[in-house]
């Protein structure tokens, strides 16, 4: 018997004239993992939602069809009576976190759910041990970095053992081998998992079936194998590649150059005699496991943080774009956002939307934008300036592959015009982008060029 | 030291501020909690204190234009429509002293509440309105995440060659922090209902039990409050 089932689900959320789900139905089996795959706003996150019974409980919105999990109607089960039964892991671990200290943390969905007092600490461990991170059991979450929330959050679901994981781009701020014991985890602990990523090499790999979603609609439902050959043929982009890597040799003549640097946040080492050579003309990719301190590399090389030790030279204007740019964004109209870098320069800033293909945008208000929309928005609010140097912090974070094609071109493009720093854990990116990349190892041994 | 018998402690000191009838009693409440509150890092308790004192002041600062209390008067100026006439009393500098103090001294509480305890074992703590105590050390949280938020904001901006500058400029950022803050509420809701928050039944980890310092904080709490009803 399945355990979800999914019946001719339309849904459109208030004041939306277009359905987020249109006619979906699927059923998932208990233990099966299922990845979701689809362009930015085509409803994966929505199916999820629906799944979790927050559609339309939290949400509101015109629902028709029907949803049942665990035998559960959600039409008449509130999304807190389906918790435990249900577990979800949203896109950003910075929204979703309720305590200050990590093993409060994961033990909140414990303690809603009924779980018996004696039983919640071994529960907490168990899920912290699991995910890597029994060492941050008594850490202040505000000192964590994304990447560490990203597991966190991931125990708080685990730790709830539900019989249907949903998990919403889970991967985002993980390193690739973080990723990949992150889909194991979710798989290993026996529930259903249904698992929406963009980036299809992290979930295909590990998946039982893929189902593709486009504008609302189911267009394939298919098991591995059948979905790869799907995939190759309608939707190239989406088929896993290689990573190779460039090597990191010298710069040609270098725009910005980091020698010897050491910095601390408070008490805490984050870099030690670290460099970094950056040329004019060529992208250059900082990859490494997180928390090695390659955004702390990269604002140094920005010029936003000082070095405690060592030296930056830099020559010519620098930018810097930060992660989850889309949440500083500070106008009321998108050209407005975009000229504040060029002097109020409207003419300019109209031709920078246009670039990054948001000609058309020019009076939205940024925040009525998609997240995606949001980023190429922040994108162009770094580029108008014409920058020498260009750094982007994991700029690939919630894009899909198509997007992330259009956006290494769009870089590869202009390399001449610049220096660039590309930030990411997103191997298929770098490898797209990158003349040179370089590693970080951890912080105390870093070595870079 | 548990968080609950602590919150105690700092209403305790609170209530007194505002029960008690002498100025140099209120001045004495208010540098015991100073000294408390400079217990917490530097970076992160100075928002707190300023937050404090600029209340304060305020208050000492316009309430003699707005009171009418005394005959001594100090200083007499124009009248105004609404107002009447301005002027200032060496009483209403008296009173206007007192409630700035008073006013210093609650700040400092809740300061060193929000820079001091441990808001998740507080909550793990109470054994009733486990909610209200829930909605309290969320919207504790909102200062420090404002901050955070600001931080971010001011850096994003620098990062396209934007200095923030001044009150104009940082007064800019009002707006765009209010509208992240309400995002992120949402959807930290939604959140914390799928991870069954609100649910019948729920359950608590254990608490750590109380000792001898716990009571005594306890202690020190009531009797704060006597005795800024009956005797400072």
């Amino acid at each position: 018997m399945a355990l979800a089932r999914v019946e001719r689900l339309s849904f459109a959320y208030p004041e939306s004239v277009r359905a987020a789900l249109d006619d979906v139905s699927l059923e998932v089996e208990p233990g099966e993992v299922v990845a979701l795959l689809g362009p930015s706003g085509c409803g994966k996150s929505t199916l999820l939602r629906a799944l979790a019974g927050l559609v339309p409980h939290f949400h509101g919105g015109r629902f028709a069809g029907r949803v049942e999990v665990a035998g559960h109607d959600t039409r008449h089960t509130r999304p807190a009576e389906l918790a435990g039964s249900v577990a979800t892991l949203f896109q950003d671990p910075e929204d979703q976190v309720v305590f200050t200290r990590v093993a409060a943390e994961v033990a909140f969905g414990l303690e809603n759910v009924g779980t018996p007092s004696a039983r919640i600490g071994p529960r907490v461990a168990q899920a912290l041990a699991a995910v890597g991170t029994a060492h941050l059991a008594a850490r202040p979450v505000a000192e964590l970095s994304g990447g560490e929330l990203q597991r966190i959050c991931l125990a708080s679901v685990l730790a709830l053992e539900p019989q249907l994981l949903l998990l919403d781009e889970p991967t985002s701020q993980l390193d690739l081998e973080g990723a990949e014991e992150a889909i194991e985890l979710a798989k290993v602990a026996g529930a259903a998992v249904v698992v929406s990523e963009q980036r299809p090499d992290r979930v295909l790999g590990a998946c039982d079936r893929v189902l593709f979603l486009e504008r609302g609609h189911i267009v394939l439902d298919a098991r591995r194998e059948e979905a790869l050959a799907w995939l190759a043929r309608h939707r190239p982009a989406w088929v896993p590649r290689q990573a190779l890597l460039p090597g990191s040799g010298p710069a040609p003549v270098p725009c910005c150059r980091v020698e010897h640097v050491s910095f601390s946040y408070g008490e805490t080492h984050v870099l030690e005699d670290a460099s970094l050579e950056i040329g004019r003309g060529e992208v250059v990719t900082l990859v490494g496991p997180n928390g090695s301190g390659k955004t702390t590399l990269a604002k140094v090389a920005a010029g936003l943080l000082e070095p405690n030790v060592g030296s930056v030279d830099r020559n010519g204007r620098a930018c810097y774009l930060s992660q989850d740019p889309g949440r500083y964004l500070v106008r009321e109209r998108a050209d407005e956002e975009v000229a504040l870098a060029v002097r109020g320069d409207l003419a300019r800033a109209r031709e920078a939307l246009r670039g990054v293909g948001l000609a058309g945008f020019e009076a939205r208000h940024p925040r009525d934008l998609s997240s995606g929309e949001r980023e190429r928005l922040a994108l162009a609010a770094v580029l108008v300036a014409e920058p020498d140097l260009l750094v982007l912090d994991e700029p690939t974070r919630g894009v899909d592959p198509e997007r992330k094609d259009e956006l290494a071109a769009l870089l590869r493009a202009q390399a001449h015009t610049r220096a660039t720093l590309v930030v990411t854990n997103d191997l298929v990116f770098a490898a797209a982008v990158a003349d040179r990349s370089v590693s970080t190892v951890p912080a105390r041994e870093v070595a870079l060029v | 030291m548990s968080p609950a018998p602590a919150a105690a402690l700092l209403a305790g000191l609170a209530a007194a501020a505002l029960l008690a009838e002498r100025t140099i009693s209120v001045a004495a409440i208010a540098l015991l909690l100073l000294l408390v509150c400079l217990r917490a890092p530097a970076p992160r308790r100075r928002l707190y204190l300023v937050g404090a004192f600029v209340s304060g002041f305020g208050v000492f600062v316009v309430s003699p234009f707005v009171a009418t209390v005394g005959w001594h008067v100090l200083w007499s100026g124009p009248t105004l429509p609404v107002l009447g006439r301005l002027d200032v009393t060496r009483e209403e500098l008296h009173v206007a002293l007192f409630q700035g103090l008073r006013l210093t001294a609650v700040a400092l509480a809740f300061a060193a509440y929000a820079l001091l305890l441990d808001h998740d074992r507080l909550v793990q703590a109470v054994g009733f309105a486990r909610r209200s105590v829930l909605a309290i050390a969320l919207a504790t949280r909102l200062v420090p995440t404002l901050e955070r938020d600001a931080a971010g904001l001011v850096e994003s901006l620098r990062g396209r060659g934007v200095e923030v500058a001044g009150l104009r400029g940082r007064a800019r950022l009002v707006s765009p922090l209010l509208a992240g803050s309400l995002e992120r509420a949402l959807n930290l809701a939604e959140a914390m209902e799928a991870r069954g928050y609100g649910r019948p039944g729920g359950t608590r980890s254990p608490r750590p039990s109380w000792g001898g310092r716990e009571r005594l904080a306890l202690a020190l709490g009531t009797l704060a409050v006597l005795l800024g009803a009956l005797w400072l």
